[in-house]
C-alpha cells in the first residue's frame, strides 16, 4: 500500500526520539453486507477503509498514531505523534531502515479479490428464510445477514521486515424469534470462516436457518430456568465459551506482565483439574481466529497454555514478550489501524478426554446441560465469569428432561477448573461466528471444546 | 456562525451527495465526521500509553426508488469516491424495494448551539493529559494504602466536527467536544486480587470529576469488596447503584427501539398506553439538554432533535424512532436516528428524592448491586438475568460484601417493582438514571 522508501522514512521518524521498536500497520479492509428483515431484502452497506498505524515501543511504554490520510505529510505526522512517548527516553541511534519483504505461508486463499455478485448473497439469504419459517409455524420473524469482507494488511517492523496478509471473512447469521401462546423464544445460530462465500455451496443456508428456528422453539417451549448451585454438562463445541471466559482472558501477556490476572507468575503451577487440557492456535484452516501472521508479522504458534491441569505459557503480543522475555506467540492482535495491537485469542479449545456423552449425563443427579452458549464476560483479577446459556435442558437423574429459558451462568475460573470431573471424547470446534471484544477492540475469534461435567457451579434463573 | 472547517466538510458531504445522484441515486444523504482524539495511559509513575490522532470518515445513505444501501469510507479522494458510489448504487438493485424507504419527511429548520463544545478542551495539549493520568496513579495510592497495582489510569479527550447534508436540501453541522478521566487499581485480599473500575465523562473539562475524586471513589469501589462472600438463594428488594441502573436502562431503551418493536423483538411492542412500570418509573429521552453527552442538535438524518416522554408514571407513552420504522409503524419519528439505526440521545429515568444511603437506611432486608458483569437481556421476553457484586443489606444497613451470584427478574417485573428512587442522577453517558430499588428478584447464590 506505501512504498518501502516512504516506510523506512516513518521508521525512521517514528524513531527519532529513539525507542526500542517501531512498527508500520497498513489496512485496506472491503466489507460489504446484506441484511434481510421479514422476508426481504433489507437494505445492503459497502464499507472501503483503508488507513495507517504507527506505534513505537519503549520499554513498557508505547506511543501510538494513525491517519487515513495517505499523503506522506498526514503520515508523518502520525509518525511524530508514535514518537513522543520516547521523548523522555535515553536517545538511542537508529541508522536507516532497510525494508525487505518476507514471505508468510497463507492459510487462506491469498488471490481472493472482489465480491461475488450481488444476487448470491440476496439468493443465500432469502434460502435461509424460506428454511427457517418452513422448520415450525410458530417461527414468526426472521432476520438474517451476511458479511464478506477482505482486510488487507502490510506490516513493517524496525528490525525491517514487512509481511504481507490477506484476510477474508464470511458469516452468515440467522436470528429468529418464534411465539406460542404469548410466549416468545429466541434462536440464532451462524457460520462462515476465512473463505469466500462459495463455503455456503458446501455449507447449506438452510442448515443454519433450521438450526436457529430449532432454538427458537426449544425456547418457546422452555420453563424458567432453576436458581442455584447445581451441577454443569457444558456442550460440545460452543462450550468452549467457557473456555475462552473462565481461563483465556486471564492467560493474556498483558495483564499477567502487569502482575494484575490470577494466573500472574503461576507458569508451571497446577490452575486446573489434571482432566484439563486447553491449547490456543491461530493456524487451523478456515476458522475466524485464524491468521497467516498475526497483527505485529508474527507467525502464528500453537500455544499450549494449560496441559493436564498445569499452567504452561501465556498468549504474548511483541511488546509483552520481550518485557517477559521470551518469543511472541503471534497472539498480537487489532481491531483495525485505528488500534494499537492487545495480547489475544485465537482459536481456542479443548481436546478430547475419554468419558463419552452419554456417560456424562448419566453421572449427572441434578444439573444443568449447556448446549450453546450466547456469550460471555470475565473479571480478570479474581477471575470471576459468567455466561448466558442460549440452548439449556434440565437433567434430572442422569436424564435430559426440560428445556429451560434463560440461564445465566456465575462462576469463578481457576474454581471451575478444579471441578471438572469428566471430559468427553467429542471435542470439535463451535460453528464460526464469535467476536471477542477486550478494551473496545473486537476480534473474530474461535472456540471449542469437549462435552465437560462442573461439579457446581452457580445457576441463575427465576424458576424453583 | 460556521467556521470555514465546517463549511469544507459541508460541501464534501453536498458533494458525494450529488456524485450519488448523478449515479443514480433518486435521494442521497452523507454525513462527514471529522474527528481529533488524545488517548493516554499512565501506571505508576510512567506513561504507558500515548496516542493521538485525527481520522475522517464519510457515511452515503442512498436510495434507489425505494431501494436501500450505505456506503462508507475514510477517502474522499473525488475519482474514486464517483466509482464507489456507482457500485453502491449497483448493489440497491438486489435489495427489495420499500416505499417507505427514503429520506425523512421534516428536517430540523435551525440547528441551536446546544454548548456541546468546550474549546478548553482542544486548547489543552497532551502534556496536562498525561499528567492527569499520572495523578490518578499518585492518588490511587494515596487513598488506600491497599492498592498494590492497577490496570492503568487514563486521560482521554476528544473534538469532532459532524456534517450532514441530503438531497432534501438539509445542510447543517455542529462541533462536539468529550473529556473523560478513568482508572481500575487493584489491590490483595488474601489470595485473591480485586479490581474495580470508575470513570467520569462530559462535554467540558470543568464537568468531569477531579483526578482525586476518581480515584477515591475507584479505590473504595476495590477494598471495599474485601472478604466477599456469595449470598443464599432467595427473592429479597434489589437496589441498584446508579451506573448499574443505567445498563438496567440501556435494555429499557433496545425494548423502546422501534427498530426492534418493529420486528417482533420486543416485550413492549403493541403495549402503547398500557400501564406496565410503577408510578415512579418515569423515562425521558431528550435530545436538547445544554451541554450533554447524548445532545445534539439534529440527529443522524438531518431531523431535529427533541424531548419524548417514553414512559409516564409507568405508563408507555412512546417508542424511538427514526423517520424509517416511525413510518412502518404509523408514528412521527422522534430524531433518534443514530448511526444509521436508532439510538438514545439522553435518555434517563426522572430522579427520586434522596441519597443512595437513604435508600439502603429504608431497605430493612435487600442486594444492592454495584457492579453487574454480562449482558444476557433476552429482548422478545425482557427477561433479564446478570452476574452481580455488591452489598448484602440487613437492618438497613450494609451488612457485608458479596459476589458471585446473579440477579435475575423480567424487565416488565423490575419497572413495575421500582418502589424507591434516589435523587443521584447524572449526566455523565448518554443512557443514565439515579439509582433504584426493585421490590423483588431472584438472587442465585449458594
Amino acid at each position: 500500500m506505501l512504498d518501502h522508501e516512504l516506510l523506512a522514512r516513518l521508521l525512521s521518524r517514528a524513531l527519532r526520539n529513539g525507542g526500542d521498536y517501531a512498527d508500520v500497520f497498513c489496512e485496506r479492509r472491503n466489507a460489504l453486507s446484506y441484511r434481510l428483515q421479514d422476508g426481504h431484502i433489507h437494505e445492503s452497506g459497502l464499507s472501503l477503509t483503508q488507513g495507517v498505524g504507527i506505534r513505537v515501543i519503549v520499554g513498557e511504554s508505547a506511543g501510538y498514531g494513525y491517519s487515513d490520510d495517505l499523503s506522506s505529510e498526514a503520515l508523518m505526522r502520525a509518525a511524530d505523534a508514535a514518537s513522543l512517548i520516547a521523548r523522555n527516553a535515553p536517545r538511542r541511534a537508529h541508522g536507516s531502515i532497510p525494508i525487505a519483504p518476507v514471505a508468510v505461508a497463507p492459510l487462506y486463499d491469498q488471490h481472493r479479490t472482489a465480491h461475488a455478485a450481488s444476487r448470491r448473497y440476496a439468493d443465500l439469504l432469502s434460502r435461509a428464510d424460506v428454511a427457517a419459517r418452513a422448520f415450525d409455524p410458530r417461527v414468526g420473524s426472521v432476520n438474517a445477514h451476511i458479511t464478506d469482507e477482505v482486510q488487507e494488511v502490510w506490516i513493517a517492523g524496525s528490525d525491517g521486515r514487512i509481511v504481507h496478509d490477506r484476510r477474508p471473512l464470511v458469516t452468515l447469521g440467522v436470528q429468529a424469534v418464534s411465539t406460542s401462546a404469548g410466549d416468545r423464544g429466541s434462536g440464532y445460530a451462524a457460520d462462515g470462516g476465512r473463505t469466500s462465500i462459495a463455503y455456503f455451496d458446501e455449507h447449506d443456508p438452510e442448515a443454519i436457518a433450521r438450526e436457529a428456528a430449532r432454538i427458537a422453539i426449544v425456547n418457546v417451549e422452555a420453563i424458567p430456568a432453576p436458581a442455584g448451585e447445581m451441577e454443569m454438562v457444558v456442550g460440545a463445541g460452543a462450550g468452549g465459551v467457557l473456555l475462552h471466559e473462565a481461563v483465556g482472558h486471564g492467560l493474556e501477556s498483558d495483564f499477567n506482565r502487569r502482575g494484575v490476572s490470577l494466573y500472574s507468575g503461576r507458569v508451571g503451577e497446577r490452575v486446573a483439574n489434571e482432566l484439563v487440557t486447553i491449547l490456543d492456535d491461530g493456524n487451523i484452516p478456515g476458522e475466524r481466529g485464524s491468521l497467516s501472521v498475526d497483527d505485529e508479522g508474527v507467525a502464528g504458534a500453537h500455544k499450549v497454555l494449560v496441559e493436564d491441569g498445569i499452567l504452561r505459557g501465556y498468549m504474548q503480543d511483541r511488546l509483552n514478550a520481550r518485557l517477559m522475555r521470551v518469543a511472541p506467540t503471534g497472539s498480537g492482535r487489532r481491531q483495525s489501524f485505528r488500534s494499537m495491537p492487545q495480547p489475544r485469542m485465537c482459536n481456542t479449545y479443548m481436546p478430547n478426554g475419554e468419558s463419552t456423552f452419554e456417560e456424562i449425563v448419566a453421572s449427572t443427579k441434578r444439573g444443568i446441560y449447556a448446549k450453546g452458549f450466547g456469550g460471555g464476560q470475565v473479571e480478570i483479577s479474581k477471575g470471576d465469569f459468567v455466561f448466558m446459556v442460549a440452548e439449556g435442558y434440565l437433567i434430572e437423574d442422569g436424564r435430559i428432561t426440560a428445556p429451560v429459558k434463560n440461564a445465566t451462568i456465575v462462576g469463578n475460573g481457576p474454581e471451575a477448573m478444579t471441578r471438572v470431573t469428566a471430559v468427553g471424547n467429542d471435542s470439535r470446534l463451535a460453528s464460526r461466528h464469535y467476536t471477542c471484544g477486550k478494551g473496545g477492540q473486537y476480534v473474530p475469534v474461535g472456540v471449542g471444546m469437549p462435552t465437560v461435567k462442573i461439579s457446581a457451579i452457580t445457576v441463575g434463573g427465576t424458576g424453583a | 456562525m460556521r467556521s470555514a472547517r465546517e463549511d469544507e466538510a459541508l460541501q464534501t458531504a453536498r458533494d458525494a451527495v450529488a456524485l450519488a445522484l448523478a449515479a443514480g441515486a433518486t435521494g442521497a444523504e452523507a454525513t462527514v465526521g471529522i474527528g481529533r482524539r488524545l488517548s493516554v495511559e499512565a501506571r505508576e509513575a510512567v506513561i504507558t500509553k500515548l496516542e493521538q490522532s485525527t481520522g475522517k470518515s464519510l457515511t452515503v445513505r442512498i436510495f434507489v426508488d425505494g431501494r436501500k444501501t450505505t456506503f462508507a469510507t475514510a477517502d474522499f479522494e473525488r475519482d474514486g469516491l464517483r466509482a464507489a458510489l456507482a457500485r453502491a448504487v449497483e448493489q440497491a438493485e438486489h435489495v427489495a424495494a420499500d416505499e417507505l424507504a427514503r429520506l425523512p419527511d421534516e428536517r430540523a429548520e435551525t440547528v441551536p448551539d446546544l454548548g456541546l463544545y468546550d474549546p478548553a478542551i482542544v486548547e489543552r495539549g497532551d502534556d496536562a493529559g498525561a499528567e492527569d493520568a499520572l495523578a490518578i496513579e499518585r492518588a490511587l495510592r494515596e487513598a488506600d494504602p491497599r492498592i498494590v497495582n492497577s490496570n492503568g489510569s487514563h486521560f482521554g479527550d476528544s473534538s469532532s466536527l459532524v456534517a450532514l447534508a441530503n438531497s432534501d436540501g438539509f445542510a447543517g453541522s455542529y462541533l462536539a467536544t468529550r473529556a473523560s478521566r478513568s482508572t481500575s487499581p487493584v489491590a490483595h485480599d488474601g489470595p485473591h486480587k480485586r479490581t474495580a473500575h470508575y470513570g467520569t465523562a462530559a462535554r467540558r473539562l470543568d464537568e468531569l470529576d477531579d483526578n482525586a475524586e476518581v480515584a477515591r471513589i475507584a479505590a473504595m469501589r476495590t477494598t471495599e469488596m474485601f472478604g466477599a462472600r456469595k449470598p443464599g438463594t432467595m427473592r429479597v428488594p434489589v437496589i441498584f447503584e446508579r451506573d448499574v441502573a443505567a445498563a438496567v436502562l440501556s435494555d429499557i431503551f433496545s425494548a423502546v427501539n422501534a427498530a426492534n418493536v418493529a420486528v417482533g423483538n420486543s416485550w413492549l411492542a403493541g403495549r402503547t398506553g398500557e400501564k406496565i412500570g410503577s408510578d415512579l418509573a418515569t423515562i425521558v429521552d431528550d435530545g436538547r439538554l445544554p451541554g450533554r453527552l447524548g445532545s445534539s442538535p439534529f440527529d443522524g438524518e438531518g431531523v431535529a432533535t427533541r424531548r419524548t416522554v417514553v414512559f409516564e408514571r409507568g405508563v408507555l407513552r412512546s417508542f424511538l424512532y427514526d423517520s424509517y420504522f416511525a413510518r412502518r409503524l404509523g408514528a412521527a419519528t422522534t430524531g433518534n436516528a443514530s448511526g444509521g439505526g436508532i439510538g438514545p440521545n439522553s435518555l434517563y429515568l426522572e430522579a427520586g428524592t434522596g441519597s443512595l444511603a437513604e435508600l439502603v437506611a429504608k431497605t430493612p432486608r435487600g442486594i444492592l448491586v454495584l457492579d453487574t458483569i454480562g449482558f444476557a437481556t433476552e429482548h422478545a421476553t425482557g427477561t433479564y438475568s446478570r452476574g452481580a457484586r455488591g452489598f448484602a443489606i440487613e437492618n438497613g444497613e450494609l451488612a457485608f460484601p458479596v459476589e458471585e451470584f446473579t440477579i435475575a427478574a423480567s424487565l416488565p417485573d423490575m419497572l413495575a417493582g421500582i418502589d424507591a428512587v434516589a435523587a443521584d442522577l447524572r449526566f455523565d453517558g448518554s443512557v443514565v438514571s439515579p439509582s433504584f430499588r426493585v421490590a423483588e428478584m431472584t438472587i442465585s447464590g449458594s
